[in-house]
């Protein structure tokens, strides 16, 4: 197999790693983004609700 | 050595472990002698991404044993993280492996050993998620899982042993890292090619771990603010 | 009562339940005499083709799905008539049950065999191989010792589980395959070609060395499949 073929399967090779790991990344990015969202959403709630705990 | 050891840190390291080592894998290191040539080349990161998955499995293998003597959560949260980097690597290893088949063979696939074993590892792990879901109190689903992973690591390495010693000539082909050992050069960049995924597993497992702490936070926070 | 004594108790209890009714013990009969009906039409495509080296394959398959039934069967019955509950509430050691009931399974397994074996060589198998009987047998022992162990264990904890008899197949056909490499390999060298010790003596040892690695870790593991 001549050099030029094989440049071939390995190009493929890293861009199937690079791929599925920099999918699986950004994935859980945004999983992240979502999450600290919703935390800073219900910290303020809290903090909202703080100032009169027996008002229940 | 927390703040060495975060996982940005650990990414960082990694990723200029990785880069360095494809770099000398392509420029330093000679193409290799035998019938392999250039798509030689692949080994570089597919082995590393095999040792890797496998190491994640160890992770877990011994986070469940720490789970089974202490019952404490966190333990069972590392196994199920180092499972799904496990897995993650172990389609990685499949893919790669298939493409240097075809490349140094001809073929998508060959019942050889470490292929085999790499597809029996996703089924094993994969039935480890199944049996995950299928269990909906916290503290058994932990120790099930835990008694799973343990009986599933130790698995691997027997279903290796079968492949290899039993079929007699089966399948002539074997990997191996070309030629009868290594270079010296070419170990190198295998070093650090291998040193950096160990790093990037670290790293992705680290991070893993972060997010269902963060997800915790969140629940913790929705109940008490529900309730 | 001594552990021995116990281990008796468990396994006379599961033996004498089974031999009343027999359902399952037929059931499993019946199921690996019909499997081996299709697997004769289901591979003998072409006019006389020669399924020698299949013959190893082909019965321990029919074993194995046979196995996977009969735990199921034997576990969800426990299940459901609370005879485990029961069971853990006497101070018995719990590895005690896990031999017990592996010993329980092993016996049920031997009894379905020693049917299943001479149909399937009448079948099969057109050389006699009563000269390679010994190693043949050798093979049965340790492959079904590590088929019963295993499967013990993975049906102990796939029964607490919402998919019960569902999950039994995902957990324990992976794991034994490195068994089913070494069994049927065996197997078929005694049936299609009669060798003796010296050949199969290799698959022998290593079926040897996983029963022993999985029966300690079932040991060490089965208070935890068990416990709740």
């Amino acid at each position: 197999m001549t050099v030029a073929e094989g440049a071939k399967y390995v190009a493929a090779a890293y861009a199937a790693i690079m791929a599925v790991l920099i999918i699986y990344y950004f994935m859980s990015s945004r999983r992240v983004t979502l999450l600290r969202r919703d935390l800073e959403l219900l910290e303020s709630e809290a903090k909202r609700q703080a100032p009169a705990p027996g008002a229940e | 050595m927390k703040k060495l050891l975060s996982a940005p840190a650990l990414f960082a390291a990694a990723g200029v472990l990785l880069v360095v080592g494809v770099v000398l894998a392509f420029w330093y290191s000679p193409i290799d002698a035998s019938s392999m040539g250039f798509s030689q080349k692949i080994l570089y990161y597919h082995a590393p991404i095999a040792a890797a998955g496998l190491v994640a499995y160890g992770v877990a293998f011994v986070a469940a044993i720490l789970y089974l003597r202490s019952q404490d959560m966190k333990w069972d949260r590392l196994g199920y993280v180092s499972v799904r980097i496990g897995l993650l690597f172990s389609i990685l290893v499949m893919a790669t492996g298939m493409i240097w088949g075809k490349a140094a063979w001809g073929v998508w696939w060959a019942w050889e050993p470490r292929l085999t074993t790499f597809l029996l590892a996703c089924f094993l792990y994969a039935a480890y998620w199944v049996l995950r879901s299928v269990v909906d109190e916290e503290q058994r689903r932990a120790t099930y899982a835990a008694v799973f992973a343990i009986i599933a690591f130790i698995d691997v390495p027997i279903t290796f042993f079968a492949t290899r010693l039993l079929p007699e000539g089966l399948h002539p082909v074997v990997i191996g890292p070309g030629g009868g050992g290594m270079e010296g050069s070419m170990a190198v960049s295998f070093g650090i090619c291998m040193l950096g995924m160990l790093m990037l597993m670290a790293a992705l497992i680290r991070r893993d771990l972060a997010i269902e702490d963060l997800k915790d936070r969140v629940t913790d926070l929705k109940t008490s603010l529900g309730g | 009562m001594s552990g021995w004594a116990q281990f008796k108790a468990i396994l006379r209890k599961d033996l004498i339940r089974e031999l009343r009714t027999r359902d399952m013990l037929v059931s499993m009969i019946l199921f690996v005499l019909l499997a081996m009906i299709i697997f004769h039409y289901a591979f003998t495509v072409k006019e006389g083709a020669d399924l020698t080296y299949f013959t190893g394959g082909m019965l321990w398959v029919t074993f194995i799905f046979a196995m996977l039934l009969g735990l199921n069967r034997s576990f969800a019955q426990e299940k459901d008539e609370h005879c485990l509950d029961g069971l853990l509430l006497c101070p018995v050691d719990r590895v005690t049950i896990f031999f017990a009931k592996t010993a329980g399974n092993l016996v049920f397994l031997l009894i379905i065999q020693a049917v299943a074996v001479p149909v399937f060589a009448l079948f099969f198998i057109q050389r006699g191989f009563l000269g390679d009987l010994l190693p043949f047998l050798a093979v049965l022992l340790l492959a079904d010792l590590g088929i019963c162990s295993l499967g013990t264990l993975l049906a102990t904890i796939s029964m607490n589980t919402r998919s019960r008899d569902l999950l039994l197949p995902i957990l324990f056909l992976p794991l034994i395959v490195p068994l089913l490499i070494a069994a049927t390999g065996a197997t078929t060298l005694v049936f299609a070609e009669g060798v003796g010790f010296g050949s199969v003596g290799a698959r022998l040892l290593f079926l040897l060395g996983f029963d022993a690695v999985f029966l300690v870790a079932a040991w060490g593991t089965y208070d935890f499949a068990i416990g709740e």
